[in-house]
């Protein structure tokens, strides 16, 4: 992912919020969350290399996939509920969206933009599957399940209930603030429960 | 996974292991008598004895006391090599200098159960009145009982609270009740293998042990001597019971269908699968050191173990202050992960901080008593860090 990304969701969390890292992975960025927010920080990881790098990192670690993860914390338990990177390898992205929201009061999500220009340019010209600095792996090894546009989030986030209250968009270059649609290749949202009544559509 | 073929798997105290060296040595056990200990059957033990082993040194501040809870068949013999029969203690694998457990970092204590036959009194203890073992007047014991006894030795070690209890299996239970009902002397909980109450299988497996050994002639109601003891039915008990802590992978590796080189020409005719031969040393290894009637006495307390009782989940482990590690194995079938995952589910539903991980550690339940490096590592790590955390914290508020 861009390092944007990373310092992105490091100035979004608030000191000494409770935050849940669904792929937490090797636990190196909850690690910096944990000593530079002094959050009181949770991760979920599925592989058990992994997740015994968290426990050497220190941290707060649950071994599972992201929806067992989610089903192990009340109501509430969490500030913050991070889905970096892992959002469009999700089987069902609206369940786990629901669920992160019964356990936090906010979801910051990144994920990656296939609507591209690059992306485009390939399906259009060359007529294959994009390979891409942010899909870079060929369409038979990649673990994305989902291939989804920045106006497609929105849209989907629309349906959900939910709105995004902050967006960064980010290429090779840095931060896209021009038609983000077609010149970023990597987006991180922040959201939270659209509307007065503040709940999410089931 | 790329184990080692020559891999020592079951209780390493059963084990002849040529040119062992333990790093800690020969290590030696003691023995203290506590008075007036009440169990929860409302039976009152004018004096207790105890068996126990302290390894490593006490800090000044007296916060590095680890806790080590021994299994069914285990003993206060954790680590280093035994002075009488040079066999290395059940957990020398991960408890010594540098080890998972780092004796060079903690205080490690471990003692023999309540109701065991390895020094603390059990049923095969005299009785005060008599002189008589108890056998079957022995009362009923629970896992609570077990860490009850355990409290009142750290207490007489002087240690007002533990840095950790750590244990597998039934240790794992009894880390579990440390907990639970002493939430105020335990700062780390790792709860390996083992589960918050036993299933109906669980208990099935106990009960052919201990209908192997209460219908052996030689039981007599558990009032046998020395040399007419149910010494069969407890090693049919003991064979069962191993079985269902290895897997099917390591009982194929280790023995596929390989026969036994037959001793003489009759026994040529019924050629020995080698996997037979091993499960009767087995037995026969647990005969020579285990108490039938103990081996009644545990596993009912096993089966019986229920950490949440009629109460809520949630309610029990509110009252834990304790920060947990769950370890479980993947190829356990006798504790399933699935038993360590609802456990830690009702631990984060309590906001207790629980760390999970399920190892992919390819032999069965005993997974934790072999050598194990994804084991020791995570271990080490874990209370290496809880250690430091714990003693940054304590300098904070002294500030």
């Amino acid at each position: 992912m861009h390092p944007g990304i990373y310092e992105t969701v490091l100035d979004w969390i608030p000191d000494g919020a409770r935050v849940l890292d669904l792929g937490t992975g090797d636990g190196a960025f909850l690690e910096r969350v944990v000593r530079v927010k002094r959050a009181v920080a949770e991760g979920v990881e599925r592989n058990p290399e992994l997740v015994a790098g968290c426990i050497q990192r220190g941290l707060v670690v649950h071994q599972g996939n992201i929806a067992e993860g989610l089903d192990q914390y009340g109501d509430h338990s969490f500030d913050y509920v991070l889905l970096l990177g892992t959002f469009q390898e999700l089987i069902s992205p609206a369940e786990i969206l629901r669920e992160a929201f019964r356990v936090g009061g906010r979801v910051i999500i990144a994920y990656s933009n296939f609507a591209h220009y690059r992306v485009r340019l390939q399906i259009l010209f060359r007529g294959r599957t994009p390979v891409t600095k942010s899909l870079p792996l060929p369409w038979y090894r990649t673990a994305n399940l989902h291939f989804l546009s920045l106006l497609d989030f929105r849209e989907f986030c629309r349906q959900m209930g939910v709105s995004s209250i902050r967006d960064a968009c980010f290429n090779a270059r840095g931060q896209v603030v021009v038609l983000p649609n077609l010149f970023a290749e990597e987006v991180v949202s922040l959201l939270e429960p659209a509307g007065p009544q503040r709940k999410i559509k089931s | 996974m790329n184990p080692s073929p020559s891999i020592i798997q079951g209780d390493l105290q059963d084990q002849k292991i040529a040119g062992y060296q333990s790093s800690l040595g020969v290590t030696h056990t003691q023995t203290v008598t506590l008075r007036g200990v009440q169990i929860q059957s409302g039976f009152t033990f004018d004096q207790v004895g105890v068996s126990y082993q302290t390894l490593g040194t006490l800090s000044a501040r007296r916060d590095n006391a680890i806790l080590v809870c021994h299994a069914l068949s285990g003993t206060a013999h954790a680590a280093g090599l035994h002075p009488d029969t040079g066999r290395p203690g059940w957990w020398d694998f991960h408890v010594g200098p540098g080890k998972a457990i780092d004796t060079n970092k903690f205080f490690v204590i471990c003692s023999n159960v309540l109701g065991g036959c390895d020094g603390t009194t059990g049923p095969m203890s005299p009785r005060p009145e008599t002189g008589k073992p108890y056998g079957m007047d022995f009362p009923p014991v629970t896992v609570r009982d077990m860490v009850t006894v355990q409290a009142k030795l750290i207490e007489h070690l002087g240690i007002s609270r533990l840095f950790a209890v750590i244990g597998g299996s039934m240790g794992g239970m009894q880390a579990l009740a440390w907990a639970v009902n002493f939430p105020e002397l335990v700062r780390v909980c790792v709860p390996i293998a083992t589960c918050a109450s036993h299933n109906a299988m669980q208990i099935a497996f106990n009960e052919i042990g201990r209908r192997a050994i209460i219908t052996d002639p030689n039981w007599n109601g558990g009032n046998y001597t020395p040399d007419c003891s149910p010494n069969h039915g407890l090693a049919v008990a003991r064979m069962v019971g191993h079985v269902t802590y290895l897997s099917e992978y390591a009982m194929t590796r280790k023995f596929g269908r390989t026969l036994q080189p037959p001793v003489n020409a009759a026994a040529a005719e019924a050629a020995l699968f080698t996997v037979e031969s091993y499960l009767h040393h087995q037995g026969e290894s647990f005969v020579s050191r285990f108490d039938p009637n103990s081996y009644l006495y545990l596993t009912k307390a096993l089966d019986q173990f229920d950490l949440f009782g009629t109460e809520p989940p949630e309610e029990v482990l509110r009252r834990v202050k304790a920060r947990f590690l769950v370890i479980s194995f993947a190829s356990d079938w006798l504790y399933p992960p699935a038993q360590s995952r609802e456990l830690v589910r009702l631990l984060k539903r309590a906001r207790v901080a629980a760390t999970y991980i399920n190892l992919e550690t390819l032999y069965g339940h005993d997974s934790f008593l072999i050598q194990n490096p994804e084991f020791a590592n995570v271990v080490s790590h874990y209370l290496g860090n809880e250690y430091r955390h714990a003693n940054s914290k304590q300098a904070g508020a002294a500030v």
